[in-house]
């Protein structure tokens, strides 16, 4: 099998029956730091691929689009070849880690809501935080794809939160990779273990890879045990979530907007007099019974040309909430 | 000759249609409440879609209407060559479903316009405008949605394939902007489509059926979609 990939944890394989495919092979290395601490423990690969299924599935059947398509030999998986998105998203709900460093507070406290925080992709700039303006400008990736990532991190992380929950695991914070694949839908790629994200049990007693980081324990043993735990909860208890899209549609520029002027002329009435132009819509607000997915996108875009706006004179946005 | 008269949830000039519609012989004027669907249509030889609010205008004038399971049947009847008649609400209805190009936007006014108004009628034969070519007719209109509009290439087909069977003028029978009621472009006040057998026209032909009602201008409009239903 050509070997596309030869990453710090795992090896990326050309399926060789299928263009469209790769095999994903979980390696028994872990890494932190950058890679400047380095070690193996066997059964680490294993553990880390069984999990990665088994959430993947879990994520499936909530109705996440992802690159997986089913387990191959013990340490790897046959998924859907995609052209990975050079940004890393990280969904936090507790502050650990690089996000403690950089603004200088204690691990452990809960932030409001979920933070959605994108980093670049690229080892020897010590995958650097960015903003959404620079990753735009840098055309690493275009702004819908962005609102699309975070939408379906923020899916995750509700699910994710809400299965554990059930066993007293915590979800702390994790990080996400996606992916574009051959049908150019994005789907979430990459793998779902302990490597990836932080896990606390209800004594803030870390249950993922900081076990490494920090040297306090058996890494394997601990990766085992979250992983049973995680067998126990219940997925079908664990409610829907519905996901909200707006759909803005105005008339295209150039076409006159009767409404829009005659609400100008009443503000100016009023005396603000500095209003040069109004402009009058409509927003839809649709409420989805699923995460958002490339597939529900294209349905939304006929949605919009065969009902919500008219074509010939108005134009329309998608805007994720 | 059958001729079904949608009547769409907030359709409201079926009646006015179907009473006009009988002083013509040959007409068997039937209504078809739009649920019927696709059964409602099988006898028809020609269909008018009536005036009104269809779906309380909601989205835009004409929209829910148009993705209504009879519509296919309307469509059905058209490619078939038989004539369909689209008025006001109607054909608004007929461009949101795309079997007539363009779009009917907010009035320039912004305003809900309700008044006697003068149309020209071209000097081009249509299926619709048999024995009135090239004059001049007085019909009432009543929307706030009868702004036509359409692309350039779009109007360019119209007027070179001589698709523009009514625009709107004064009294000397001049069509100028002062004459236009709702921004329309070209004073556009109803198109035929490419085949000639589809009409949609903003003026209400059917309030001005009898000379009691101020004109019966529009009854030989109606009376040319009643002939061509027997062909
Ligand atoms: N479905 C997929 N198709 C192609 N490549 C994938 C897919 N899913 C994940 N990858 C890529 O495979 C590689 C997995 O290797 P690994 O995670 O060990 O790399 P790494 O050393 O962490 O380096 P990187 O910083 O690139 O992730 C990653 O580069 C990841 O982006
Ligand atoms: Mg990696």
């Amino acid at each position: 099998m050509d070997l596309i990939h030869e990453g710090k944890a795992k090896r990326v394989l050309q399926d060789p029956d299928s263009p469209e495919r790769v095999i994903i092979e979980f390696t028994d290395t872990v890494t932190a730091g950058d890679g400047d601490k380095k070690e193996d423990f066997t059964g680490k690969g294993t553990i880390a691929c069984e999990m990665s299924k088994y959430l993947f599935k879990y994520l499936e059947g909530k109705g996440i689009d992802t690159h997986f398509v089913k387990k191959a030999e013990e340490n790897q998986l046959l998924c859907k070849k995609a052209e990975i998105i050079p940004i890393e998203v990280v969904c936090r709900n507790i502050a650990a880690g690089s996000f403690c460093r950089r603004y200088g507070i204690e691990k452990g406290i809960e932030l409001t809501q979920p933070l959605i925080e994108f980093f670049v992709k690229d080892d020897k700039l010590h995958d650097p935080l960015i903003t959404t303006g620079a990753i735009i400008r840098l055309g690493l990736a275009e702004r819908e794809d962005l609102d699309f990532m975070r939408s379906v991190a923020l899916s995750v992380n509700y699910y994710l939160e809400e299965l554990f929950k059930q066993r007293n695991l915590i979800l702390v914070d994790f990080k996400l990779e996606f992916g574009r694949t051959e049908k150019g839908h994005i789907v979430l790629a990459d793998e779902i273990s302990p490597d990836i994200m932080r896990i606390w049990d209800s004594k803030a007693t870390s249950l993922d890879k900081d076990i490494f980081r920090e040297d306090k324990g058996d890494l394997v043993a601990t990766y085992t045990q979250v992983f049973e735990e995680m067998k126990k909860a219940k997925p079908d208890e664990v409610e829907p979530r519905t996901e909200s899209i707006q759909v803005v549609v105005e008339t295209k520029s150039g076409i006159k907007n009767p409404p829009g002027e005659v609400a100008k002329k009443a503000l100016s009435r009023l005396g603000f007099a500095d209003v040069e132009e109004v402009r009058m819509g409509k927003v839809f607000k649709i409420v989805l019974r699923k995460p958002i997915t490339s597939e529900i996108l294209a349905q939304l875009s006929i949605m919009n040309v065969k009902l919500l706006s008219n074509p010939i004179s108005e134009k329309h946005k998608v805007r994720l909430e | 000759m059958v001729i079904a008269v949608l009547r769409f949830p907030g359709t409201n000039n079926e009646n006015d249609i179907l009473r006009a519609l009988s002083l013509i012989d040959g007409a068997n004027p039937i209504l078809v409440p739009s649920r019927k669907g696709l059964a409602g249509l099988k006898d028809a030889d020609g269909i008018v879609i009536p005036g009104g609010f269809s779906y309380g205008d909601y989205l835009r004038a004409g929209a829910v209407a148009s993705v209504e399971s009879i519509t296919e049947g309307v469509r059905d009847l058209a490619e078939d060559g038989k004539p369909v008649i689209g008025i006001c609400n109607g054909f608004q209805i007929l461009s949101e479903m795309g079997l007539l190009p363009g779009a009917l936007l907010s009035n320039e006014s912004a305003r809900f316009v309700c008044k006697w108004i003068y149309l020209r009628v071209s000097d081009n034969a249509t299926m619709f405008t048999e024995r009135m070519e090239g004059s001049l007719i007085r019909l009432p209109i009543a929307h706030a949605e009868g702004n036509y509009y359409c692309s350039d290439d779009e109007f360019d087909s119209l007027k070179d394939e001589f698709r523009i069977p009514f625009r709107y003028c004064n009294e000397a029978g001049e069509v100028d902007d002062s004459a236009n009621p709702n921004g329309s472009i070209d004073n556009i006040a109803g198109i035929i489509n490419q085949k000639g057998n589809v009409l949609g026209l903003m003026p209400h032909p059917e309030r001005a059926s009898r000379a009691v009602l101020g004109s019966s201008d529009g009854l030989v409009i109606l009376e040319n979609f009643v002939r061509a239903t027997k062909c």
